[in-house]
């Protein structure tokens, strides 16, 4: 009884639901009425709860919701007396056929890709693009992003009236076609969305499932890009793939204590292959004959992560390459860093130690904790366990992520007994 | 057996500013827990009720617009439900997920005409 109930209403229906009917509206209605857009649409929450409570919910909940969103917002424009433009009511009169049911996905599909490209405007900072975006997109309520970020939930709500204040002020209309100004705007909109599921995916603070979504939530507005003609550029599938097997790995990362879980001990049997398997996939269209983007080439370090049977056979060869090509594309004390691990593999904790000593030379190391813990990894497999408990303090006391600390202070303890 | 009319008051104050995810996690406990009362028999109709409406006085010589109070006070919607007694009612009526918001259920026997 209770599954006939709810066999049509997904998972995250409401949520999905209110980011796609709030781009719909906007783009029929215009940004200048972002509000009461939001306020429709949560009215249109309400009743379908209240509905749905006690009959059966339709089996396209989007359409229902949006028809009555639209009523909604079209009765407070009217009781505003506000001019508006555009016959929308034609849309929901006529009757849905199976084929305007497509239609009415592609238009909602469109207009949520027109949305994130005004989400993504170049005037606005990046935690109001990202705040706009989990918001007006995503569906997320305050309380979750707050949550997700460790941010009060005043400050969340604060920043996203600033946020959609200046989105009102820079874009009039969503009504730009999407080919133009793509190739521009498409490289903030991919780096929006990689930090949308690098919010989602860091270990560090925030509830787990929530942050799941939020990573789930990025891939999917990956996976529109993808499907657009325009749209869908080699970088966007290889983001596709980069955040596909990460996002495999989310359960191996922590264990059933809560606590991380590091790449070398992870049970990879708790990868989930069905991402992999789409990862490798988008892998495949994402190629391209010269220059690949970074997101190329960390899709590529993450797909034979994700594939190896364990740690140590581990292509860490191909791996060290990757680190190398992205370091001569672009310097940056992050990947250096990253690269040790496979040149220890490849070249022994030898020759890593005197590279590690090399970057004693560089105050950018001086206060990272990946450094230290780098470091006493190399120095224990060289049976220096003194010198290797003093880097693993050091970094212990660096630290601010608390599962980082437990999990540096489990390996001080190994080292100790 | 008799029939009881469960009236729901209140509990949704605060839906402007419940996340579109949390309100699908209280409408499926809803669901459930009517989905229940069909299941053993013990639901026999009910419907959610329009929030503003109007009340008629005088043979309709005074004629008000509701909602008629404070927001606690509207009758959100209506059950009807079976059960052994005034008593068997009230307990059906605690597992009601209104409760999580603040709303309250008014439990009245329905009387029967062949007593």
């Amino acid at each position: 009884m209770k599954e006939a109930k709810n066999k049509y209403l997904v998972e995250h229906a409401f949520r999905h639901g209110y980011g796609r009917i709030v781009s719909f509206l906007v783009h029929k209605f215009g940004p200048a009425h972002l509000e009461k857009i939001e306020d429709a649409v949560q009215d249109s929450l309400v009743k379908a709860m209240q509905v749905w409570a006690y009959e059966t919910p339709p089996k396209n909940t989007t359409s229902w919701l949006l028809r009555v969103a639209n009523n909604n917002l079209i009765d407070t424009l009217r009781r505003d007396k506000k001019m508006f433009h555009g016959d929308v009511n034609s849309i929901f009169n006529v009757d849905r056929s199976e084929q305007e049911e497509v239609n009415l996905n592609d238009t909602i599909n469109d207009s949520q890709l027109k949305m994130i490209f005004a989400c993504c405007h170049p005037s606005l900072s990046q935690e109001y693009q990202i705040v706009l975006s989990l918001k007006l997109i995503g569906g997320f309520g305050n309380k979750e992003i707050a949550k997700a970020l460790l941010k009060k939930e005043e400050s969340i709500a604060k920043s996203f009236t600033r946020a959609k204040n200046r989105l009102k002020h820079h874009v009039k209309t969503l009504d730009v076609p999407l080919e133009m100004g793509l190739s521009s705007r498409l490289a903030i909109v991919l780096k929006i969305i990689y930090l949308l599921f690098s919010e989602g995916y860091s270990t560090s603070f925030g509830e787990k499932l929530i942050k799941k979504d939020i990573c789930l939530e990025a891939i999917r507005l990956a996976v529109l890009l993808s499907k657009n003609k325009y749209a869908s550029q080699p970088e966007v599938h290889a983001l596709l793939a980069l955040m596909c097997f990460h996002a495999a790995r989310f359960e191996a990362r922590v264990d059933q204590n809560g606590d991380m879980v590091d790449l070398e001990h992870q049970d990879r049997s708790l990868y989930n292959w069905e991402l992999i398997k789409i990862g490798i996939h988008h892998l495949e269209n994402a190629a391209v004959d010269t220059n690949p983007s970074s997101y190329h080439l960390q899709a590529a370090i993450s797909y034979y992560h994700s594939t190896a049977k364990n740690f140590d056979q581990t292509e860490w060869k191909s791996i060290l390459r990757l680190y190398e090509l992205q370091l001569s594309k672009q310097y940056s004390p992050i990947v250096q860093l990253n690269r040790i691990v496979p040149y220890h593999k490849v070249y022994g904790a030898e020759k890593a130690l005197r590279e590690l000593h090399d970057f004693e030379k560089s105050p950018y190391f001086l206060n990272d904790v990946l450094f230290y813990a780098l470091k006493a990894a190399v120095l224990s497999e060289l049976n220096r366990y003194e010198d290797a408990k003093s880097a693993l303090k050091k970094a212990i006391a660096l630290t601010t992520n608390t599962m980082e600390k437990v999990h540096l202070s489990k390996k001080l303890k190994a080292l100790n007994s | 057996m008799s029939n009881f009319l469960f009236l729901f008051r209140g509990g949704d104050a605060t839906w402007t500013e419940q996340t579109p995810e949390e309100m699908q996690a209280h409408m499926q406990k809803w669901g459930a827990w009517m989905g229940g009362l069909k299941e053993k028999g013990q639901l026999v109709d009910g419907l959610p009720l329009a929030k503003s409406g109007n009340v008629v006085h005088k043979s309709g010589e005074v004629i008000t617009d509701g909602p008629f109070a404070e927001g606690a006070e509207v009758v959100g919607g209506y059950l009807i439900v079976s059960a052994n007694d005034q008593k068997g009612a009230v307990e059906i009526s605690k597992g009601c997920p209104i409760f999580e918001h603040d709303g309250n259920v008014e439990v009245r026997e329905i009387m029967s005409m062949n007593m």
